[in-house]
């Protein structure tokens, strides 16, 4: 994207132009907002933000629109206003305000038409102490002694001066037996095996949409139509050629996200997710009409589905954890030693719930103790005993309750995050009990999904439990933290049980016995996560969470606890 | 034959045909893809008199891809690492043109010499130095060039230094600092190597002596 920012016009742009598109809050009307109609659909759960998935010829039909919208005011080729709405960051009312002003101006700082002769390139005066903060280029330090640099000509006598009766030589591959030229407006002109090249080259390898002339210091700029005709007949570079505009126009569109996940090329348009006020309400996690599994957040950069959690916290406790990764790391290890017979134990499967081989101890994963207690009703292995730091006088024990306290919650988040990961490869193990279960009881295929359906559950509530980690360390002290984590335990506990029906033998006898526990309680579970991301929900737009910690667009904490 | 290998050939041919600007190219291992360049430093700059070895590579896409340049002669210079030789141009990156050419790259990288950038700078100790007190960078400058690229001032028959011998060299000139600025800290007890690189490291040069009082000096050392 070097061509869109390097510029050089600051007389055209204003204002701020690096920060249009991002900075406005509360949806108040930007230009840039396109209308979507979003197909009303049953009314979302306070958790679930209204958006809808766009496919790239949807989007490219968006882009037409616009393309032929300025043609016609301008009264221009569809492909030169294309290149002037992609000049503009296919901010259009900026474009018409512009180019109605000095049309001419606007051309050549869009790379459309030449600089007036008269007016030497000064490449040197514009770029130099320029800084939109993008792509920031200087002047070109190139000996002026030899060449000096007033245009298009001397360039090709410089490399290879032809004579008038001479064949074309090509001043970049030195062929002569060229016989197809190629050339923009500007009549630079160059072999089309090199355009193929230099065409395919800034497309696949730089990922550039915007491609000028090859000739040194030309700032004319390829066409649609000459991108294509100089690709010949390469499709696939032109179909990503055609992705990569698509993407321009999907980031520079406030209410549109492309979707992260590898190849995808889908987009998402979400207008209440799109202004940064929002997102101290709710959490807005989308996924692409693709594939479902494409779940993205659409108000920050994490790729995936972090609620309950606020965009802002989620990232702060990120980063934390990768600043704080040397001290946490011994907890990712997936080996800890029995607390009463020091042997090794390996985890294997997503359960919590473990028992030593050798002594039959049965104890909790995360937090190391007897797991009898984590069946009863005082179940508090979420819960960090904040008491222990209370105690703490000195700064030394201070510092170390305070590392404690994070390592609780790092501790459970990745252990969730472990779990989910154990499950998936967990995967293929219960397909076979699928089928073992086929075979030895009655069942047939669609009644043994259950387990299936089961273990997607787990997952997706282990993918919760995680973020509920987060969203608790910097949860400040008081009963509305109490309640969240009331919520958390419940759910925990019932996913663990549920985790352990799973990974649990099956006998004929007992299969259709089995089959209605693992049902009943991924019904539960469903309801637990439903509750446990409801009621968080509902504490953003009632206001109800108070952190310990300085959180954008939140108020400031009454006291700061870490 | 293939196209990037007709190019580099030609350019190679042409830098040997050319008598008068004094650039050359010589091949490494016989191969036309991995070169070094020379030329010589501009006159009335305090490069001048020298003799600059670039490392250049030419990656599979040229030209349609910038050739990799660095210099294998230490250079002291905003835009030149004083460490590694890496060169910030912008022709090496985003502006370069399939037009240009190996020598026309050179021949911008001599003139390079003439007109440092310390606004965007590649060695930005280097580049403070520039913008602090310009004399004592051009002495600096021309004392690197003596002894690394072989420029006035050797004696003769002297061999340029490289830099593992570097133990004969003067090293509070090569860092571009004042004698009895470095004696008066290293009178204090302190290790003279460090003196050197601190007083280096936080630009003890012209103006900026007045503004960093001894304390602070003394702070740094004890670190
Ligand atoms: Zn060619
Ligand atoms: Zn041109
Ligand atoms: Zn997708
Ligand atoms: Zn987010
Ligand atoms: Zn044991
Ligand atoms: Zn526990």
């Amino acid at each position: 994207m070097s061509s869109d920012y390097e510029l050089s016009d600051n007389e055209y742009y204003d204002e701020d132009d690096d920060e249009m598109m991002y900075e406005d809050d509360d949806g108040s009307a930007s230009e840039m907002d396109v209308d979507f109609k979003i197909t009303p659909s049953a009314k979302p759960k306070s958790y679930e933000i209204e958006y809808e998935s766009l496919t790239q010829p949807q989007v490219e039909k968006l882009i037409t629109q616009d393309v032929e919208d300025i043609s016609g005011i301008f009264g221009v080729e569809p492909d030169v206003a294309s290149l002037l709405l992609r000049h503009f960051n296919w901010n259009k009312e900026r474009l018409i305000e512009k180019y109605m002003d000095n049309a001419t101006a606007v051309s050549v700082a869009a790379g459309l038409a030449l600089p007036e002769k008269a007016e030497p390139s000064s490449s040197r005066s514009r770029s130099t102490g320029s800084s939109l903060g993008l792509g920031i280029r200087r002047a070109t330090r190139r000996n002026t002694a030899e060449q000096p640099k007033s245009g298009k000509t001397k360039i090709l006598e410089r490399v290879s001066p032809p004579a008038d009766d001479q064949p074309f030589v090509c001043p970049i591959c030195f062929d002569d037996s060229q016989t197809k030229t190629l050339s923009l407006s500007c009549e630079h002109k160059f072999c089309s095996e090199c355009w193929n090249t230099y065409v395919t080259s800034k497309i696949r390898t730089e990922a550039e949409h915007w491609i000028t002339c090859m000739a040194e210091d030309c700032k004319l700029v390829a066409t649609d139509e000459f991108v294509k005709s100089a690709l010949k007949d390469d499709a696939k570079t032109f179909a990503r050629f055609q992705e990569l505009v698509v993407r321009q126009f999907v980031s520079c569109n406030k209410n549109l996200k492309y979707c992260p996940y590898p190849s995808c090329t889908h987009t998402v348009s979400c207008p209440a997710g799109a202004s940064k006020s929002a997102l101290t309400t709710i959490v807005p996690i989308v996924s692409c009409g693709a594939n479902a599994s494409h779940k993205f957040c659409f108000g920050c950069a994490i790729d995936a589905d972090h609620r309950p959690v606020v965009c802002g916290v989620a990232k702060m406790w990120l980063q934390k954890c990768q600043d704080d990764s040397e001290t946490a790391n011994w907890i990712k290890s997936n080996t800890k030693e029995c607390s009463k017979c020091q042997s090794t134990i390996e985890k294997n499967g997503g359960c919590n719930h473990m028992t030593c081989k050798k002594c039959k101890y049965e104890f909790c994963w995360v937090c190391m103790g007897p797991w009898t207690e984590h069946g009863t009703a005082w179940y508090s292995c979420n819960r960090y005993d904040e008491k222990a730091s209370i105690d703490a006088r000195d700064a030394q024990s201070r510092s170390r309750a305070s590392l404690e306290r994070y390592l609780h919650y790092y501790n459970r988040w990745a252990n969730h995050e472990q779990s989910a990961k154990l499950s998936v490869e967990l995967y293929a193990k219960t397909e076979r009990k699928m089928e073992e279960m086929q075979i030895t009881s009655d069942m047939t295929w669609i009644e043994v999904q259950f387990m299936k359906k089961a273990m997607d559950e787990v997952f997706k509530c282990r993918m919760t439990l995680k973020w509920t980690y987060a969203m608790a360390y910097y949860l400040a002290k008081n009963n509305q933290k109490e309640l969240f984590e009331d919520n958390q335990r419940d759910l925990e506990r019932a996913v663990e049980e549920l985790s352990e029906l799973i990974e649990s033998s099956i006998d004929p006898e007992s299969a259709l016995a089995l089959r209605q526990k693992v049902t009943d309680k991924t019904v539960y579970v469903q309801k637990r996560n439903e509750i446990m991301l409801e009621d968080t929900a509902n504490g953003y737009l009632e206001e109800r969470w108070n952190w310990n910690i300085a959180v954008d667009g939140f108020d400031e904490p009454a006291e700061i606890a870490i | 034959m293939d196209a990037r290998l007709r190019r580099v050939n030609k350019e190679i041919t042409d830098c040997k045909n050319d008598k008068t600007s004094k650039i050359r190219v010589e091949l490494v291992d016989n191969s036309p893809f991995h070169l070094i360049g020379s030329f010589l430093g501009p006159e009335g700059t305090p490069y001048e008199g020298g003799h600059f070895e670039v490392d250049i590579v030419i990656p599979d896409s040229y030209p349609f891809q910038p050739v990799k340049m660095k210099f294998i002669t230490k250079v002291y210079h905003p835009n030149v690492s004083s460490a590694s030789g890496a060169i910030c141009l912008d022709i090496l990156k985003d502006a370069w043109s399939p037009v240009l050419t190996l020598k026309s790259t050179l021949i911008s990288l001599q003139s390079l010499l003439c007109s440092p950038e310390p606004n965007d700078p590649q060695d930005a100790e280097v580049a403070k130095h520039y913008m602090t007190s310009r004399a004592s960078f051009e002495e600096t400058a021309k004392y690197w060039t003596h002894i690394y690229a072989g420029g006035p001032g050797a004696t003769k028959g002297a061999k340029v230094v490289t830099a593992t011998d570097s133990a004969s060299l003067d090293e509070v000139v090569m860092a571009g600092l004042e004698k009895a600025h470095v004696d008066k800290f290293e009178a204090l007890g302190f290790d003279r190597s460090k003196v050197i690189d601190v007083l280096r490291r936080l630009n003890y040069r012209g103006a900026n002596v007045a503004k960093l009082n001894d304390d602070r000096i003394v702070e740094e050392l004890l670190r």
